[in-house]
């Protein structure tokens, strides 16, 4: 027979195991939000971004004129309505909003979405920005040699302004993962909402919050240490040796 | 290989480019106005002019990193046309040199020079680096194939960016004041390559400052003001007995300063 648990120590334990499996749920579901939202939402930011970057040139036919003007207002009035409203109204108005167009989508798809479409948003300032770094003669340089706008966007631009937006990619997604506790208000069984079911039983939510408090601080502090490393390993190698040494010592 | 080419250095050949009524507006302010002109096989042409005068533009018009408000630019007796695929295939025979080098930072030395022959020409790897080796070896720059460009000096990169240049075969290499962004004592290499270049018979076009070497290497001078071509001579007639007094007066003044640099 189990005994009821003596002060506050005590009691974060008994929570923490009696309701583990709502904890190691609520972490996977956590994680299936942030990573899944997290990634589709840096797609979803590249295209974006670089739609917003694209210029109309004035020779350009008509049709793709409207067609280009038409696609990069539609980016430009979604990145200010996902960057100027709080996710936490994001997520009802998309769920509920879902559910009243007749779509029976559940909350989790529904966090999925509200979460790429935030992440979206904000990746594609950092995409635009993280371009615009990119000094002018590095599209000049490739244009000239004959390639083709695209595959310097590809192969020149953005592989240069992917390094710049890493740590910026690392930020959002320890950002995203924490911000997925707001979806609790949907109904996302996600740690915040198990939290406050594990917590509701014996009346103990300091307790409870207690827990998924060091699950989250754990999740991004080694989250933050691996991105750090990725970043490491990204940097240019700054030393080289003349090939006449190199061949030397290989020979 | 190299006795073949220099066999054919001499006479000058049929009709590479010509521009036909080229103008250029930024705005208001009219840049080029009406610029005709014609770039045979193996010339070697430097375009002089003071600052502002439409040099580097024109040289950007003809390979389309601007594109002209009015006017024509032909290759080989074919109009340039307005498709994407037509000037990128157009961009691959004509290459250019920046006075700014915009080699590719993420890339070593010898990635620079295989991105065009591997991306554009498709070539396998092992062309595209033999390639690369051999352009690299004509500007001095082979021992350094695995630095990036933020590690070389001003005058390193430039040669780098030569020999990228000159991978991709081009029929004719437009420069647009390969040396304006060098200090003094890096100059001169960069103007060795060159000057051996012009001898090898590729057909140059060179935006440049360097009266020098326009008088030793060009063999023909064009003088820009203000939009216009106002002069077109050979560089002995040119530097001698030019027709427009505006060259005449330009000449005055570039005799001058450098008569002013040699004093000090």
């Amino acid at each position: 027979m189990t005994e009821t648990p003596n002060g506050i120590f005590e009691w974060i334990w008994f929570i923490a195991t009696k309701y583990s499996d709502l904890f190691i749920s609520g972490t996977i579901i956590t994680l299936i939000i942030a990573v899944s939202g997290t990634i589709l939402g840096f797609i979803l930011g590249f295209i974006t971004g670089i739609a917003e970057d694209s210029k109309i040139r004035s020779e350009d036919p008509l049709p793709k004129k409207i067609i280009l003007g038409f696609i990069k207002g539609l980016c430009r009035v979604y990145v200010e309505i996902f960057r100027d409203t709080p996710m936490i109204v994001q997520a009802m108005i998309i769920y509920f909003g879902i559910r009243m167009a007749g779509v029976n989508i559940d909350p989790i798809s529904a966090g999925i979405l509200v979460t790429v479409l935030n992440t979206g948003a904000y990746m594609a300032e950092t995409v635009r920005a993280g371009i615009k770094s990119i000094d002018i003669g590095q599209r000049e340089g490739a244009l000239a040699l004959g390639m083709s706008p695209i595959s310097t966007m590809i192969h020149i631009i953005l592989l240069q302004a992917f390094r710049n937006i890493v740590p910026e990619m690392a930020n959002t997604f320890l950002t995203n993962l924490k911000m997925t506790s707001v979806l609790n208000v949907i109904g996302v069984k996600e740690l915040f909402l198990q939290a406050k079911t594990a917590g509701g039983t014996y009346y103990r939510y300091f307790e409870s919050y207690l827990v998924i408090a060091v699950i989250y601080f754990v999740l991004c502090f080694v989250f933050n240490k691996l991105f750090n490393l990725i970043e490491k390993k990204m940097a240019v190698k700054k030393n080289y040796v003349l090939a006449v040494e190199y061949m030397d010592n290989n020979e | 290989m190299n006795n073949n080419e220099k066999s054919t250095e001499n006479p000058i050949g049929e009709e590479i480019l010509r521009v036909e009524e080229l103008s250029k507006n930024f705005g208001e302010h009219q840049v080029l106005r009406k610029i005709d002109f014609s770039v045979r096989k193996g010339e070697v042409i430097c375009i002089l002019g003071s600052s502002g005068s439409g040099k580097s533009t024109l040289l950007r018009c003809i390979n389309r990193l601007e594109t002209p408000t009015f006017g024509r630019v032909y290759f080989h007796g074919r109009e340039v046309g307005k498709s994407q695929r037509e000037i990128n295939e157009y961009r691959s025979r004509v290459g250019m040199v920046f006075q700014s080098f915009n080699l590719f930072n993420n890339m070593t030395v010898l990635k620079n020079c295989m991105e065009g022959t591997r991306k554009v020409l498709h070539l396998p790897k092992d062309e595209a680096k033999s390639r690369a080796i051999t352009h690299l070896k004509s500007v001095g720059m082979a021992p350094f194939i695995n630095a990036y460009p933020e590690q070389l000096s001003g005058g390193q990169k430039q040669r780098v960016a030569i020999a990228r240049g000159l991978c991709m075969n081009p029929e004719v290499l437009l420069f647009d004041e390969p040396t304006s962004a060098l200090d003094p004592e890096m100059v001169g290499e960069v103007l060795n390559v060159m000057k051996k270049l012009a001898q090898t018979g590729l057909t140059m076009l060179i935006v440049t400052h360097e009266m020098g070497f326009a008088h030793d290497v060009a063999s023909r001078v064009l003088f820009m003001d203000k939009g216009y071509i106002i002069e077109d001579a050979p560089p002995e007639k040119f530097f001698t007995n030019p027709d427009n007094e505006r060259t005449k007066e330009f000449l005055k003044r570039y005799i001058k300063s450098e008569k002013g640099s040699e004093n000090e």
